[in-house]
């Protein structure tokens, strides 16, 4: 069930460059991480729950590099905690650190939240007739990745078949890893030509043509994609106004509670939470109409 | 087996020259609580830190730094005070002690990391580079003289006087009529 995912592609993609554009941006700390929860939520709701250990396996220790980076590389801040080599690691650049991690981790996942929606097949009926080259190019590379990954699990699948495997240590394990991993980059690549050269002999981007879609723009559409800018706007009038404006160096700013600031931050809170409480509402009601019947 | 073996000696080699190649110190280590006593016959120079450049250029400074904090109303960081000339001090190694028996911030790049094999003078006060415009930084002047010469490679005698001045024009609102880009930065 893909409650959120059933909008027009149109809405999705302005839902993301909403929400990812405003998140890069933002420098407040209560922005942040109602844009990381709201990351982790629809994310969580997306993913096959057997996923989940791996994913956090993977974003913890992330996290945790990104927030211990910065206090090493960043001295400037009036707190001192201790001394590294003679140069200060100081509180601001710690907490500084944090909410660094915060972002990045925060907009890893809305960029995985992005690929689960906006699959290709919509990217390619938003941009193939405009742009034909470069949306075909971006979406063979959106999906580079995942398919990176499959072609790894084939290959390594493959050579234990054939007995080319070890079980004698981690060192002979990770040179067949990376035995695997070149095979996998120049069959990729080899690949990706391949696409191109089949796309041509299609005469792919050569005229106007008509495409088969599912896709049609409805009233619920326009209402979703009309709270999406209105709840964009009151976010962008805040940041722009210097109303979330947030200090972290050289002392840890004051939290701005004004007006106009908590407008920010609550339209910016229901922007974030959307998709979540859209793909609740979507799984509560299939459960009702399949109690009904 | 053998290569794993080999694999994890190397990891743990590793590991013990990065922890014993840095030097942790609690802020009460770090900050000198006593400093080398005045006698007659002991060896002085006269340090000071200044920022009134700063005070002229009041509207390009970064505004989270616009504070009595950070800029002093009449611009010493640090009045001119005496300070004991062991053998063979640098004029950093003057500002270094001074700095850390004040608790004064400060930063610095170490001498193998900038080009010109000298320590470079990051931030003061939390003051730093660029704080107040692009022409923005430190630079110190022995006897009232700016020197082409790293602070770290240039050794003092008994009796100088050492200031640390942050400018906010390459040097030229202090005095400095013939500067060229990097060539006078502490």
């Amino acid at each position: 069930m893909k409650a959120f995912g059933s909008f027009h592609p149109a809405v999705l993609l302005t839902y993301f460059v909403a929400i990812i554009g405003i998140f890069m941006f933002a420098s407040n700390p209560v922005m942040r991480v109602t844009a990381l929860l709201g990351g982790i939520l629809f994310c969580l709701l997306l993913q096959k729950k057997r996923e989940i250990p791996g994913n956090l396996g993977f974003y913890i220790p992330l996290f945790l590099l990104v927030a211990v980076t910065n206090p090493l590389f960043s001295h400037a801040g009036v707190t001192p905690l201790f001394f590294l080599n003679g140069n200060p690691v100081t509180l601001e650049a710690s907490v500084y650190g944090v909410f660094l991690a915060v972002t990045v981790i925060g907009v890893m996942m809305w960029c995985k939240c992005y690929s689960e929606i906006m699959t290709g097949d919509k990217f390619l009926y938003l941009f193939g007739s405009i742009v034909p080259k470069l949306s075909l190019t971006l979406s063979m590379a959106f999906r580079f990745l995942p398919l990176f990954v499959r072609r790894m699990k084939t290959v390594t699948t493959a050579r234990r078949g054939l007995g080319l495997y070890s079980q004698r240590g981690f060192v002979d394990r990770i040179k067949g890893t990376g035995q695997v991993f070149l095979s996998v980059i120049s069959w990729s690549l080899e690949n990706a030509m391949e696409t191109s050269m089949s796309m041509r002999a299609r005469a792919y981007g050569k005229a106007k043509r008509t495409s088969f879609s599912l896709f049609r723009f409805t009233m619920r559409d326009g209402v979703m994609i009309f709270v999406t800018l209105l709840l964009f706007a009151l976010t962008v009038t805040g940041m722009a106004s210097g109303a979330t404006d947030f200090f972290f160096y050289p002392r840890i700013g004051e939290l701005s509670l004004s007006p106009l600031a908590v407008t920010a931050y609550s339209s910016f809170a229901i922007l974030a939470f959307l998709p979540f409480v859209i793909e609740v509402r979507g799984a509560l009601l299939w459960r009702y109409y399949i109690s009904r019947i | 087996m053998r290569k794993d073996i080999i694999a994890v000696f190397l990891i743990v080699l590793i590991v013990a020259v990065l922890i014993g190649g840095t030097d942790i110190q609690s802020v009460d280590e770090y900050y000198l609580t006593h400093i080398d006593d005045i006698t007659p016959d002991s060896e002085t120079v006269t340090l000071s830190i200044r920022c009134d450049t700063i005070l002229d250029n009041y509207d390009d400074l970064d505004p989270t730094l616009r504070s009595e904090e950070f800029v002093p109303k009449d611009g010493v960081i640090l009045p001119p005070t005496e300070y004991v000339l062991r053998h063979g001090d640098t004029a950093f190694d003057i500002l270094d002690r001074a700095t850390r028996h004040n608790k004064i911030q400060m930063e610095y790049q170490g001498e193998d990391r900038t080009g010109y094999g000298s320590v470079y003078i990051k931030g003061i006060n939390n003051l730093y580079e660029y704080s107040c415009g692009p022409l923005s930084g430190w630079i110190y002047r022995v006897d009232g003289e700016i020197r082409n010469i790293g602070c770290s490679k240039d050794t003092l005698r008994d009796g100088q006087t050492v200031e640390f001045i942050y400018t906010c024009d390459l040097g030229r609102d202090i005095g400095n009529s013939t500067v060229t880009e990097g060539s006078d930065m502490p």
